[in-house]
């Protein structure tokens, strides 16, 4: 697929979102947009997936079959879960056995099961957010746009969010994908596009750029700023144990003092 | 897009809100039909007037009561065209049922009368000329509704504007002398016309002005989409 030339604004004397967006990505390919809030990414997202047509410029080879899943599920609708998600499976193009299928799986696979018979606006954020993200998986897609897909998700369906992902990419699909949580570090082969000031630049990988390993200590009252901190700055988490006497780390004299008295210790890189 | 007709109309009929415009169409009928008993034609044609705002009101209500981020999840997975249309057709099918009661709504009130002089049309003749002065008001009201609705709009309060104008607008331009009845539907005309002498070459042209006019309108809908992204 590829967006040519695309230009995008709101209405007619508004602001341009967008300018001059030139960007390709190919089957198997997957790619992280990546900006601060208010900057276009979600309309970059919907210029993909089909929802908003460009003011100026085109998008071609689109595959058929496109999964959304947007920012905010519209849980303010008057369907159960599974009615709901069996509507848009039908609507999708399954015939009703395929549909129940469908359904049964993703609810099952995304621990929706015992919330199948419960009215979509009953739902917490996060439940919500799983029904979107099901929507968009019903019918396996060529695209698949994620827009901020780990906002609101339980430690264990974010885990999934990757594994959806590469199971997209291997059926040779594409996938875009937001976030401003750093959590697409968990994409280590993902092309990273910025968007700032309607423009769209691609971040080139360089070979050299090693990780490292920091053990942070860190009163457990604050792990979960800590941990929301370190994401907002790119860090990635690798795991939070409870600190045990030991194995808890000693400041090293050129390191500056992690915590007073640390009884949490986490990984983040 | 059969599957997402059938959503919507679902969608609908559970909120509450498919209630208010067949109760106030209701409560319109009862008010006709309580002055007095008419024969079919003339009553069902007068029937028809008072349900066009009511279904274009029922048809703003449908389309607006889906979010507008399901509206573009229904685009992504069906494309734009059949979006566009499957909201019109569930309208339709909205609007249909409501014709229904409306025709059988004077039969439960007394309402009307058979033949009462030897020159009065047949029952089954009435019938057929009002269920058509029914059919004829349902895609104007079906586009009326459509163009106020917040997909088409926007804002709440020019979706209302437009169907208050599209309502009062449709009776005052279709009164008799009106200089420019061609800008309204011809639900005023099809009233009169089921009074009286229905020729076939008259409804054949009533007919295809209605339609006309509708699809002037549903392109008016669809343009105003387009422009809304």
């Amino acid at each position: 697929m590829r967006l040519e030339n695309v230009w995008l604004r709101y209405h007619r004397r508004g602001p341009w979102v967008l300018r001059g967006v030139d960007v390709r990505i190919g089957p198997g390919e997957v790619a992280v947009v990546l900006g601060r809030n208010g900057v276009g990414k979600s309309t970059l997202l919907q210029v993909a997936a089909g929802v908003l047509r460009p003011g100026q410029g085109r998008v071609t080879d689109r595959p058929g079959r496109v999964g959304w899943v947007p920012e905010r599920f519209p849980a303010d609708q008057p369907f159960t879960v599974a009615r709901y998600l069996t509507g848009m499976a039908r609507v999708a193009g399954l015939s009703r056995a395929a549909a129940d299928d469908a359904v049964t799986a993703w609810t099952d696979r995304l621990g929706l099961a015992r919330f199948r018979a419960v009215r979509l606006p009953e739902l917490s954020k996060g439940t919500a957010q799983k029904v979107g993200l099901a929507q968009a998986m019903l019918r396996p897609p060529g695209l698949l746009v994620l827009d901020e897909p780990w906002e609101g998700l339980d430690a264990a369906t974010r885990e999934l969010v990757p594994e959806l992902i590469d199971e997209v990419l291997a059926a040779d699909g594409a996938v875009l994908v937001s976030d401003h949580r750093g959590e697409t570090i968990r994409l280590p082969g993902a092309r990273r596009w910025t968007v700032a000031d309607g423009a769209l630049t691609e971040e080139t990988p360089s070979a050299d750029e090693t990780v490292a390993v920091v053990e942070v200590a860190v009163p457990s009252a604050r792990v979960a700023s800590t941990i929301a901190r370190l994401r907002a700055e790119g860090h990635q988490i690798l795991r939070v144990r409870p600190d045990t006497s030991t194995d808890a780390p000693q400041p090293q004299p050129s390191a500056p003092p992690a915590a007073l008295a640390p009884p949490v210790v986490g990984e983040a890189r | 897009m059969t599957a997402l007709v059938r959503l919507r109309l679902v969608g609908f009929l559970r909120t509450g809100r498919a209630l208010a415009p067949l109760l106030a169409g209701l409560v319109a009928l009862g008010t006709l039909y309580g002055g007095g008993r008419a024969q079919p034609a003339e009553a069902y044609g007068v029937s028809a007037v008072v349900l066009f705002p009511v279904l274009a009101w029922q048809t703003k209500i449908l389309l607006d009561v889906e979010p507008d981020v399901q509206r573009r999840l229904a685009q992504v997975t069906v494309g734009v065209a059949r979006e566009r249309a499957a909201g019109l057709l569930a309208a339709g099918v909205a609007a249909l049922l409501t014709v229904a009661v409306a025709l059988v709504f004077p039969w439960l009130v007394g309402g009307v009368t058979g033949p009462v002089d030897p020159g009065d049309r047949s029952v089954p003749a009435g019938l057929a000329l009002g269920l058509w002065a029914h059919l004829l008001v349902v895609p104007a009201a079906v586009a009326l509704g459509a163009l106020a609705s917040r997909a088409s709009v926007g804002g709440a309060g020019y979706g209302v504007a437009v169907l208050a104008l599209g309502g009062v607008g449709a009776v005052v331009l279709g009164l008799n002398g009106s200089a420019v009845p061609w800008l309204a539907p011809p639900i005023m005309a099809t009233a009169r016309t089921a009074a009286g002498d229905a020729a076939a070459l008259t409804l054949l042209g009533l007919t295809l002005w209605a339609l006309a006019w509708s699809a002037a309108v549903v392109g008016g809908y669809l343009w105003r989409r387009r422009a809304q992204g």
